[in-house]
């Protein structure tokens, strides 16, 4: 049996399953104190004075730490605009304001949790409230107070596309389509809330064992706030209950890190752990970015697009964290996955006094493609075309150039992927009339209810309809990152390779990353899976490997893995020295940034292509959306693992689905009204759809291992364009904004009755 | 959170447990199944120096056929005994419909009829059933005992009629009569939780096919289950079409219940909700009476 292709159990599976892996918040030590944070839970504000000193005296409390404890106070992934603590006493300017709820103003360490949560009480700070720019178009007044001051004003980053001359475009367009949408914030919700340990050990180094997406990056950001070199900061990842990008930037990191080493400098050689609540994970990380934006799209009558502009905006919150990132994945996904000869973007990423905005699955492509998805529906609709017959026209094909003016890389697989899902869900194709959607699904009475005789001649009928949306989505790191991974494979044994070793520092966020690495590694050397041991996620013990995100953990991973093993054997074989050792620094092809005044760039290494149809029942008396089946086809490249693979498209369209109709994140005014799972929804089990159809195609990826593409994103990012389009088809009305909750949905239909 | 620290009583008989709650009176809690108690416990909001477990007086866990038709169930008695019980389908057909609507399985599971409606949460399917099934109530303590009517035993919010060393011990629920028709439905954004409003219904007819008398409570739209009285008596004496059950409804949600608003609704939405799903109640009632 070959590695690649199989479904093997994962390799953390018993682990897991019998509760002998541990989570952060599982961690004990001897001797361990327990840390408490004091959030600033005011949006804007300056802290004028802070008294630690009840909170000093507070039974079993051992340390108290504030801004003027921090050596370097300030961290940041892509920019270093936010202090770690939040008050007077830092070298860092503007460290004094606290420009969020979430941000963290003092840590309280004890001997007991109960100890440092009641010492929290006992800080006093005196606080100067700032006026609060609560949205983005507060943000973007001319007379907008500035969320950072020395800013100019509160633009993070701005983008713009000019391919070809609009007008002209415009000016050749039959139908020209011109909406407004708006997508709301997104909490990641993983099962772990943040959580971590930290100690100096024996050679002096500060250990922090957490959770998280990209040890060596939290490596250097922990090692700048404190100060030392990187050589004396260690990051190790215990099991990881989910990230989906929420893990990407310092939550307890850099925290436990600073008590840790100050502890040990005061001759106190105890670990400390922190363990958030979820109300703290969901004030203390960051959100989806919230999306405003409008969009003009023309095409002739045959369909051809000409004309394509979008102007959209990205709430990116009190700090940066990895908005200008995510601003330059919307910037080509508002155009959609089609060629388009006349392109005029411009978007911006603004500073707000709302939680930070950042990663969070699929990383403005879901809101890019919302703008795009949306735009060729109604455009079809205009048009009197089929949906699918549009795209088809438009669509990228193999060589075509994207809306940066770079040729899409190599392996473009997006008519394919179309068709497939066309004829999956019921579309036929003839010379004469091209593609033709299947007739709308009749409405049904509801499904009788566990126990209940069906009541058919009661209950109101369900309205039902259809919708299809198509995306793709970047692999690696983009728009100029230099993106590595590392690997090291020992090959170990006498007459044959008795024990492999592989040594990777990727972090397993739940998807099965690791298991990807055995199998690569086992494929690679044509061993058994047993005899792989991976040494994974430890920053003393493996080379840095870029982070669990961007859909490229298997991508960079594999590559990295294969070639060091396929060396690893060349030595195995032409050396004596055993073990046969190999490492491999895999760097994907260059691309480039956004030119600031054209857009021209090569903006990714690769992509993967998926499209997906969505069928609802809407009732129309309560507003109610039930999702009731989705066929997804996806181009994974190769599926390493297709058990794996099928749970990730699953996941991605649960949360998809919760993003579109039900998760409603709420902010007042800064303030976060949906900070528990009790008011902030996401869907379970028995509210996904119960038919959720995969279909994964594996047209290799020229740059990928065995063929293999990113895929963890992709899924998610057609489903709420499809839904929106199901809905229309239901109910006659096009939403523009979600998620759609029964109100928003009830009170539409409303407005449609009484037009 | 943990819950602060408490003493802990688990009584193997019911004048135990009352002597217990005589002796600790407002200082004592009674623990059932446990599913809101504690929750409650662990997020401090409740803070009791004494937990009274009942969970080994067995002889409060049953359900038995009543004189009248209807059953006694004791306070006890598991939701998912209620849920899979055949007396309750043949006897308490709205009761049953009503079982699977309860939170989820694993609550149903731990969770107790008695324990619901002590703990009197507007938003629980039980005491809303119990008020249409116009029940009573038997609470006991070392000082006697005395049966109490449904309706006066929701007092308010989380609020009964219990005196601190009273408990509830079984509840008596008589049969809906002859030519009577029923139905639950509830509305919720997901499954299994809170509802944002539920509505219960019985219809009897008389054999002209006019209501003879109607019963219809809301839950999640006041401080305890709410009668829709408005309704009873516009159809009281009609024969029901759609539009005067469409009215009833209307009027009922607008004059008898008092929803609020918050995170996952708007208090006139759920006005509305409760108007669509007291339609849809009343209408499926008087199908199954008509049958």
């Amino acid at each position: 049996m070959r590695a690649i292709g199989s479904s093997i159990p994962r390799v953390d599976a018993w682990k897991k399953v019998t509760g002998e892996a541990l989570y952060p918040g599982d961690i004990e030590m001897p001797g361990m104190l327990h840390m408490k944070v004091l959030f600033a839970h005011r949006p804007h504000a300056r802290i004028v004075h802070i008294d630690t000193s009840k909170a000093e005296a507070a039974d079993g409390v051992v340390a108290v730490f504030t801004a003027k404890d921090v050596p370097v106070n300030e961290y940041g992934l892509l920019i270093r605009d936010q202090p770690v603590l939040c008050g007077p006493g830092s070298d860092k300017e503007g460290a004094d304001i606290v420009r969020f709820v979430g941000d963290q103003v003092a840590l309280v360490v004890a001997e007991t949790a109960e100890q440092a949560q009641a010492a929290l009480d006992l800080i006093d700070v005196t606080y100067e409230d700032l006026p609060v720019v609560s949205s983005v178009e507060e943000a973007l007044a001319p007379d907008a107070p500035r969320v950072h001051a020395h800013r100019e004003n509160n633009v993070l980053q701005a983008y713009r596309i000019r391919r070809g001359d609009i007008e002209e475009g415009f000016a050749q367009a039959d139908v020209i389509v011109e909406e407004t949408f708006r997508t709301g914030f997104q909490e990641h919700a993983y099962l772990q809330p943040e959580a971590g340990v930290a100690y100096v050990d024996e050679e002096g180094r500060v250990v922090v064992i957490t959770a998280g997406q990209w040890t060596h990056e939290d490596r250097e950001q922990i090692a700048h706030a404190l100060g030392l070199p990187e050589d004396r900061v260690v990051v190790r990842y215990a099991a990881i209950g989910g990230a989906f990008g929420g893990r990407e930037d310092m939550s307890v990191q850099i925290i436990l890190a600073l008590a840790a080493w100050h502890l040990h400098k005061r001759g106190i050689d105890r670990p400390v752990k922190i363990v958030w609540t979820r109300e703290e994970s969901i004030i203390g990380h960051h959100k989806r970015h919230a999306m405003v934006a409008r969009a003009r799209w023309g095409a002739r009558r045959d369909g051809t697009l000409v004309a394509v502009q979008v102007d959209l905006t990205l709430d990116a919150g009190a700090y940066a964290y990895t908005s200008t990132k995510v601003l330059g994945n919307a910037t080509l996904a508002c155009v959609g996955p089609y060629e388009v000869p006349n392109v005029w973007v411009d978007t911006r990423a603004v500073y707000t006094n709302n939680l930070p905005s950042g990663a969070f699955r699929g990383f403005g492509g879901p809101q890019g493609h919302f703008v795009a998805e949306n735009m060729m529906n109604r455009l079809a609709e205009a048009l009197n075309m089929d949906p699918v017959e549009l795209r088809m026209r438009n669509v990228l094909r193999e060589g075509s150039l994207l809306p940066t003016q770079a040729p899409v890389p190599p392996g473009c697989t997006m008519p394919q992927v179309l068709e497939r899902l066309a004829l999956e869900a019921g579309w036929t194709w003839d010379a004469e009339r091209g593609w033709q959607a299947p007739p709308p699904p009749e409405p049904t009475p509801p499904a009788p209810r566990p126990g209940l005789a069906a009541l058919e001649a009661t209950s109101p009928r369900r309205l039902r309809g259809r919708g299809l949306a198509i995306a793709y989505k970047n692999v690696g790191f983009s728009y100029g990152f230099v993106d590595e991974c590392h690997a090291t494979v020992e090959l170990h044994g006498g007459a044959e390779i008795e024990r492999v070793v592989v040594r990777h520092a990727g972090a397993d966020v739940g998807q099965g990353a690791h298991t990807v690495m055995a199998q690569f590694a086992a494929e690679a050397l044509d061993v058994p899976l047993e005899r792989i041991t991976l040494i994974v996620s430890h920053t003393a013990e493996t080379d840095n490997s870029g982070s669990s995100s961007a859909s490229r953990m298997t991508f960079m991973a594999g590559n990295a893995i294969k070639r060091a093993a396929e060396e690893a054997l060349r030595l195995w074989r032409e050396e004596e020295a055993r073990p046969a050792v190999a490492h491999y620094r895999y760097i994907p092809r260059p691309t480039t940034p956004y030119d600031p005044e054209t857009g021209r760039a090569d903006p990714n290494i690769t992509y993967g292509y998926v499209g997906q149809v969505a069928e609802v029942e809407v009732d129309p008396e309560t507003g109610h959306v039930y999702l009731t089946r989705v066929i997804t086809v996806d181009d994974v490249g190769r599926a390493v693992n297709p058990q794996q693979v099928e749970g990730q498209i699953e996941g991605a369209i649960a949360q998809a689905f919760g993003w579109t109709v039900m998760e409603d994140f709420q902010v007042e005014g800064g303030r976060v009204l949906t900070d528990r799972l009790s008011t902030y929804l996401i869907p379970t089990v028995q509210d996904v759809p119960e038919e959720m159809r995969s279909i994964i195609m594996e047209f290799p990826d020229p740059q990928g291992p065995y063929g293999a593409r990113g895929m963890g994103e992709m899924p998610f990012i057609p489903l709420p364009p499809a839904i929106i389009a199901a809905v229309r088809q239901a109910t006659g009305v096009w939403f523009n904004e979600i998620p759609l909750t029964p109100e928003r949905v009830w009170r539409a239909l409303q407005e449609k009755g009484t037009e | 959170m943990k819950p602060p620290a408490f003493k802990y009583y688990a009584p193997s008989s019911v004048e135990e447990a009352l002597a217990l709650l005589a002796e600790h009176g407002y200082d004592a809690k009674i623990l059932a199944g446990g599913q809101s108690l504690i929750p409650t416990m662990n997020f401090r909001l409740a803070q009791p120096g004494v937990l009274v477990d009942l969970n080994r007086v067995s002889e409060l866990a049953f359900i038995r056929p009543a004189d009248d038709g209807g059953l006694l169930i004791g306070a006890m008695t598991r939701h998912v005994q209620v849920e899979t019980s055949d007396l309750v389908a043949q006897r308490l057909p709205l009761l049953h419909e009503t079982m699977p609507f309860i939170a989820h399985p694993q609550i149903r599971n731990r969770g107790t009829y008695g324990g619901s409606i002590s703990h009197a949460d507007p938003a629980a399917e039980l005491p809303a059933i119990t008020v249409t099934h116009r029940g009573k109530i038997h609470l006991r303590s070392t000082r006697g005992s005395r049966w109490v009517d449904a309706d006066d035993f929701f007092v308010g919010l989380f609020t009964t009629a219990l005196e601190p060393d009273e408990m509830v011990v079984e509840i008596a629920l008589p049969p809906l009569p002859p030519r009577t028709g029923w139905a639950f439905d509830e509305f919720s954004r997901r499954h299994g939780d809170f509802a944002l409003v539920g509505v219960a219904a019985a219809v009897t007819l008389d054999p002209a096919g006019a209501v003879e008398d109607a019963r219809l409570v809301f839950m999640g739209v006041g401080d305890r289950p709410m009668k829709g009285d408005t309704a009873v008596a516009l159809l009281r004496g009609q024969v029901p079409s759609a539009d005067l059950i469409e009215e009833a409804a209307t009027r009922a949600a607008q004059e008898d219940i008092d929803p609020f608003g918050d995170v996952h609704a708007s208090a006139a939405f759920r006005r509305h909700l409760a108007a669509v799903l007291a339609k849809r109640v009343l209408t499926r009632a008087v199908e199954r009476a008509n049958r």
